[in-house]
């Protein structure tokens, strides 16, 4: 069977200390609570969480979703965007399967970055491993005015801003990305294909802004 | 006085204090007190160390799916807690027994989805009547049966081009002198993602059998899931190829001219045969196809929208049995399979190869005019064969192809084809004459494959 990697790059530095924090492990548990409900995601997609801070860590290798155990991670450091990417694509090396004439391969997979700040390591080095590799989708989440969009810009076209950092805003993001992983997953069972672009995806609800 | 202060009282008297009885009182009720509050830190203490302790045990509980026998242990050292029990897990369905050695086992069916908090109590090492029942928390997840997620919304029977959710057919041909003569049995199933969403089977079938002649004639096709008009590609696909080779078998100059084609090839195999049956295959099953791709753009230019509105693939065979055994002519654009299969001998052919790109979606469809420009490509499309005999010649679309045979490759398995048969036949009859077979196929068509909830449709003659 095909399965839709997505892989989730959260941050976890410093600044995410106390409400942010919380809700993003409060959005990762709706996430999966929500998509465990939807038939095509439950079968397809597959999860893995990356969080970043002082360095990068793989909290949860990519598994299927009824098997996905909540990740704890604390907020503490800083910003190691770079490095976080540089293992995202170490990782779909070895957790995405190719396709083969034996084997049918994975879709590409979807990736969910958020951060609130500004990288404080090489993203450039993060961001030249990264292009080496075949993504679907990839979105930035600018979470709050302390991240800058125009960096996010480098790593993906899409990318999105919250106003603010705040438990609520936080929860209606994971609520939009679980959407689009339910809609990544129908399309791939449905159609045979995969999302590209973020007009494909639902659309976002009004804490969350596309940034042009 | 109490007798105990009175006691204390002369203690004191003994160690040549002297107090009034006012004195023993305040004196004894300060001492118990300080001496309580030492003790009461002192377990507090203890207990903290321990309830951290546990709080620190790893114990990994493994996520559930409802209606799938659940089974899991976790051990808590016995020099940390005397005792210990679970709340919360009746609603999950699940229970538990624990057993002397702090040996917890949770087992069970679960009947419920969602994720359960569950409490863990317990009396700490040490622990006596009065003391606090220490708790920790955890969860358990129970995924839902993927099964019953999926809903099945009838098509509405109003939308344009509406199709029946799910087809069936049996034909049966009648002996000859005795001799059983081979049958069809053919069944299209709506996928589950199409009826989650109450959206038309786009897969669809066509067979006949000619009496007067004795051909058979097999199409299916598999109507592209991004396609918005593909279920009337498909059927437009079949019904005209069919259609084409009814009125070529009805021209009897035709028909005897091809039939004489095969027997002189058959004996001679020249090359001079080799090209006038060639033709005779082209103007019959190429000319099927091509009357096919034009019938679907004569309805995308009455609607107005681009043909790839209907795009779909098109498997099409046609047969007829010998006195030197069968021919197989055969058409093949898509994904999908087509195959003669011959369980005794260990045989199989593929009449062609699928179309499916290097990336997934990449298919060829009938309705690409490439298909038909490149003449030496369409050639390669067109097969036939001449067989001894054989158990069964499928058509199946991709959504019966994809679980079972997952690649490309494995179609050249002949592991697989008989792994496919072995499925159909464990519970549909392929005997001859059994109209019942129709159902019992259609019913085969439901199997579960995670993740592969396409429309599925195959036809067997065997």
């Amino acid at each position: 069977m095909r399965r839709l990697p997505v892989y989730l790059l959260l941050d976890t530095s410093g600044s995410m200390f106390g409400e942010p924090i919380e809700a993003v492990k409060n959005g990762v548990q709706v996430l999966v609570s929500t998509l465990r409900s939807d038939p095509y995601a439950l079968e397809t997609a597959y999860l893995s969480v990356i969080t970043f801070n002082s360095s990068a860590q793989q909290v949860t290798p990519l598994i299927e979703l009824s098997a996905f155990q909540q990740p704890n991670f604390e907020a503490s450091g800083c910003t190691a965007l770079g490095e976080a990417l540089a293992l995202l694509a170490n990782k779909v090396d070895t957790e995405v399967v190719k396709t083969t004439v034996d084997v049918k391969g994975d879709w590409k997979p979807l990736v969910f970055i958020m951060t609130d700040g500004e990288p404080t390591d090489d993203l450039n080095k993060g961001i030249a491993e990264f292009k080496k590799r075949k993504f679907g989708m990839v979105v930035a989440c600018a979470a709050g005015q302390g991240a800058n969009t125009d960096t996010l810009k480098k790593i993906t076209e899409c990318v999105v801003q919250l106003d603010t950092a705040d438990s609520a805003t936080i929860k209606a993001f994971f609520k939009w990305v679980s959407a689009s992983v339910s809609t990544g997953s129908q399309k791939v069972e449905d159609a045979g294909v995969e999302v590209t672009g973020l007009s494909e995806l639902p659309p976002p609800p009004p804490e969350v802004n596309i940034v042009v | 006085m109490d007798m105990l202060y009175e006691k204390i009282h002369n203690i004191l008297t003994t160690m040549q204090i002297e107090c009034t009885e006012a004195e023993v009182t305040d004196f004894a009720n300060f001492a118990l007190r300080k001496l309580w509050n030492q003790y009461d830190k002192e377990c507090m203490d203890q207990r903290v160390i321990i309830e951290n302790q546990v709080k620190d045990l790893q114990i990994a509980i493994p996520n559930g799916t409802v209606g799938k026998e659940y089974e899991t242990l976790f051990k808590i050292p016995t020099d940390l807690v005397d005792d210990f029990w679970l709340e919360g897990l009746e609603n999950s369905g699940l229970t538990c027994t624990i057993t002397e050695d702090n040996t917890c086992q949770i087992m069970g069916v679960p009947t419920n989805a969602g994720t359960f908090d569950i409490l863990l109590s317990y009396k700490y090492k040490g622990w006596i009547d009065g003391k606090p029942i220490l708790q920790r928390k955890f969860t358990i997840a129970i995924n839902p049966d993927p099964r019953t997620l999926w809903k099945d919304i009838p098509t509405l029977e109003n939308i344009e081009y509406y199709q029946p959710d799910r087809d069936h057919i049996y034909i049966k041909v009648e002996a000859i002198n005795g001799m059983p003569q081979k049958d069809i049995v053919a069944a299209s199933q709506r996928g589950r993602s199409h009826a989650h969403e109450g959206n038309p089977r786009d897969d669809h079938f066509r067979v006949e059998y000619l009496d007067d002649c004795g051909w058979y004639l097999m199409a299916v096709a598999d109507g592209a899931g991004s396609a918005k008009y593909s279920r009337k590609g498909s059927a437009l696909a079949c019904d005209t190829a069919i259609d084409h080779c009814k009125i070529f078998f009805a021209d009897s100059k035709k028909l005897s001219d091809f039939e004489e084609y095969i027997t002189t090839y058959n004996s001679e195999s020249s090359d001079e045969y080799r090209k006038l049956l060639g033709d005779s295959i082209h103007q019959l099953i190429g000319n099927a196809a091509f009357k096919s791709y034009k019938a679907i753009e004569a309805e995308a230019s009455v609607k107005g929208i681009p043909i790839k509105n209907y795009a779909t693939t098109l498997l099409l065979a046609v047969c007829k049995k010998f006195d030197f055994g069968w021919f197989v002519a055969s058409f093949w654009v898509g994904d999908g399979a087509m195959c003669i299969y011959d369980k005794e001998r260990q045989y199989f052919k593929l009449l062609g190869t699928p179309d499916e790109g290097e990336f997934a979606g990449q298919t060829r469809f009938l309705t690409m005019p490439e298909i038909f420009r490149d003449a030496t490509s369409f050639y390669g499309r067109l097969k036939f064969s001449i067989e001894q005999d054989f158990t069964a010649l499928m058509l199946m679309t991709d959504g019966v192809s994809d679980p079972m045979f997952e690649t490309d490759a494995n179609l050249n398995k002949i592991e697989k084809w008989n792994e496919l048969y072995d499925s159909i036949t464990h519970e549909v009859e392929l005997e001859d004459d059994n109209t019942e077979s129709q159902y019992q196929l259609l019913k085969w068509l439901d199997f579960w494959s995670q993740g592969n909830h396409d429309d599925r449709t195959i036809a067997i003659l065997y």
